[in-house]
């Protein structure tokens, strides 16, 4: 089965779940996110982070696999050594720093426990941007709260466009031999410069353009109607009924104590139970959702392929 | 009326999530969080109460200045103390001796380079930790550690720290203990707790010259109530300065002990502190 899964990431990137209904798109990433920031029980840190570097990953193949890892590894240490420098709570004392303060064994757990949050919600937010495109967000947002969802969806697209006209305006400019790697380093800097300042008045520009351009489209006017693909099929409610289930036991088991963790003054965690043992088991349901659809999918088309 | 519907919507979340956050936060302010209220709505009218100030002064300021607490608050909130401590409030007589010991009060405010008011007649001056030599001499004196505070108010203890807290109050029984000429109260309370493996965090706050303790065997300030944190006391009287800058005598007895409410409720708060 993995063997499937890591040939298909090669060959065209799975996304499977970018096909449901942006509503189905939305309420996990809500459901998984949210989680993901509150929960510090080390057993959910463990399934956000697993599940969500495995999403990442199928979602954008080996390259995403290596810079999680270069930003992954370093943010682990770091936090782990930055934690215990200003915090000194806790039982365990290992040793002594310089200034006489403790170094406690709890303080790094901790900081330990806050970098694998960092790094899971980092991780889930790059599956985000992936499935969750502006048009679904426009179309989830855009009747409610018209201006804001554009500045937002419009936000989250400046990056990306302003390093490809960069790009394409730098190039420009090589022509003329004004480049940035041209001259000495004050004619490079001067060269420099005017690519900014192009850049600026290009986004200035743009984004007026674009003002006008809605605005006289009828955008956000009562009367308006707007044209979507989007059906919310049965598919779609298996999977929100799935996402839904699981996201709101999750929420009950961890709002009645299932996922009790404390790091300070010591360190103590429930007693293993069924009911707490079936919250992380939700919750990993949840957070396996679409990987889980992934692998359905692969599985259902391998078993149509072998007939014919 | 339609136009302004989401105008009009939006102003009413934002004014329920701001009472509630406003009532929320009432709840939590300590064992006398009457008290804190009226202190509060004194601060609010202080401009008009400058003129009558010195009936008013315990009651209503004894909150924001007591020795190690005044540590936790910002620049801010002493520069808006000034003008209330002007040297007119503290007795003549305080600042006379001060000065002749060695402080060095400025006139403009009233207090030293490091934020400290005179000391009251008869009690030892702080000594810069910088400025004094440690010799070999051992000398002895008495420390303990308590929080029999906390057993009062043990509602208001953070529910993490219960089993924390000994049956008692006792962290560190009053013994007698050696220190070396010329150390401070805070270099003996560092060398006893680490000598005796009990938990100590501290900060140095350059504005006061000095450590301040955060927390003794992980029971730390804020942890009883907003108003909760460590105090020390020696020989019976609370020093209106930090704990590097109490320059140790032999046979002093040295108490540290947890107050829920800025002192008051062990006796060392600013009005009781200066005679009042």
């Amino acid at each position: 089965m993995e063997e499937i899964i890591l040939r298909e990431t090669e060959s065209d990137k799975m996304n499977e779940f970018k096909t449901y209904h942006p509503i189905v798109n939305f309420v996990y990433f809500v459901f998984v996110i949210g989680f993901s920031c509150v929960f510090m029980h080390p057993v959910s840190l463990t399934i956000s982070l697993l599940s969500g570097f495995t999403y990442s990953v199928m979602l954008k193949g080996r390259k995403a696999l290596k810079t999680n890892l270069i930003y992954m590894i370093p943010t682990l240490i770091f936090a782990s050594f930055i934690n215990p420098a200003f915090n000194h709570e806790g039982v365990t004392i290992i040793e002594y720093l310089p200034s006489g303060n403790p170094l406690t064994l709890e303080s790094v757990v901790y900081g330990l426990a806050a970098a694998m949050m960092i790094v899971s919600v980092i991780c889930w937010f790059s599956c985000y941007t992936e499935i969750m495109t502006s048009d679904k967000f426009i179309y989830l947002f855009g009747r409610i709260i018209p201006s804001l969802s554009l500045i937002i969806s419009m936000t989250l697209r400046f990056v990306p466009r302003f390093s490809a006209q960069l790009k394409v305006v730098a190039n420009a400019q090589r022509c003329m031999g004004r480049d940035v790697s041209n001259g000495s380093i004050i004619k490079r800097a001067k060269h420099g410069l005017s690519i900014l300042s192009i850049m600026t008045t290009w986004a200035l520009e743009n984004a007026i353009d674009t003002a006008d351009s809605m605005k006289s489209r009828g955008y956000g006017h009562p009367g308006r109607t707007a044209f979507s693909i989007f059906n919310f099929d049965k598919r779609d409610r298996k999977a929100f009924l799935y996402i839904m289930v699981f996201g709101i036991y999750t929420l009950i088991g961890s709002l009645s104590g299932g996922m009790y963790f404390r790091y300070f003054p010591s360190i103590r965690a429930n007693d293993v139970s069924v009911f707490g043992l079936s919250v992380f088991v939700a919750y990993g349901a949840l957070c396996m959702c679409p990987i889980l659809i992934e692998i359905w999918e692969v599985r259902k088309w391998k078993a149509i392929e072998s007939k014919i | 009326m339609k136009k302004h519907k989401k105008k009009i919507i939006a102003g009413v979340i934002i004014a329920a999530i701001l009472s509630f956050a406003f009532l929320w936060c009432d709840n939590a302010a300590g064992p006398h969080s009457r008290d804190a209220k009226n202190s509060e709505s004194t601060k609010v009218t202080k401009t008009e109460e400058l003129s009558k100030i010195p009936e008013n002064f315990p009651s209503a300021e004894s909150f924001q200045k007591t020795d190690e607490q005044t540590e936790t608050e910002g620049n801010a909130d002493l520069a808006e103390d000034i003008p209330l401590y002007s040297p007119s409030q503290t007795p003549s007589k305080d600042v006379s001796y001060s000065e002749q010991n060695g402080m060095d009060i400025k006139d403009d405010t009233g207090k030293d380079e490091y934020q400290t008011e005179p000391v009251s007649e008869g009690n030892p001056v702080p000594i810069e930790p910088e400025n004094t030599v440690i010799s070999d001499k051992e000398l002895t004196c008495t420390m303990s550690v308590r929080c029999d505070t906390i057993l009062e108010n043990i509602a208001w203890l953070d529910k993490e720290k219960t089993e924390l807290v000994p049956k008692d109050g006792v962290i560190y029984g009053e013994q007698t203990v050696t220190f070396y000429e010329g150390e401070s109260v805070f270099n003996l309370l560092v060398r006893e707790m680490k000598r005796n493996k009990i938990h100590l965090e501290f900060e140095n706050t350059p504005i006061y010259n000095s450590a301040y303790i955060e927390g003794i065997g992980n029971l730390y300030e804020f942890d009883c109530g907003e108003l909760s944190g460590w105090m020390y006391r020696v020989n019976g009287w609370f020093p209106n300065y930090g704990c590097s800058r109490y320059q140790l005598k032999a046979g002093d007895k040295v108490e540290w002990v947890y107050t829920c409410d800025l002192g008051r409720d062990i006796g060392g708060d600013y009005s009781s502190r200066n005679g009042k």
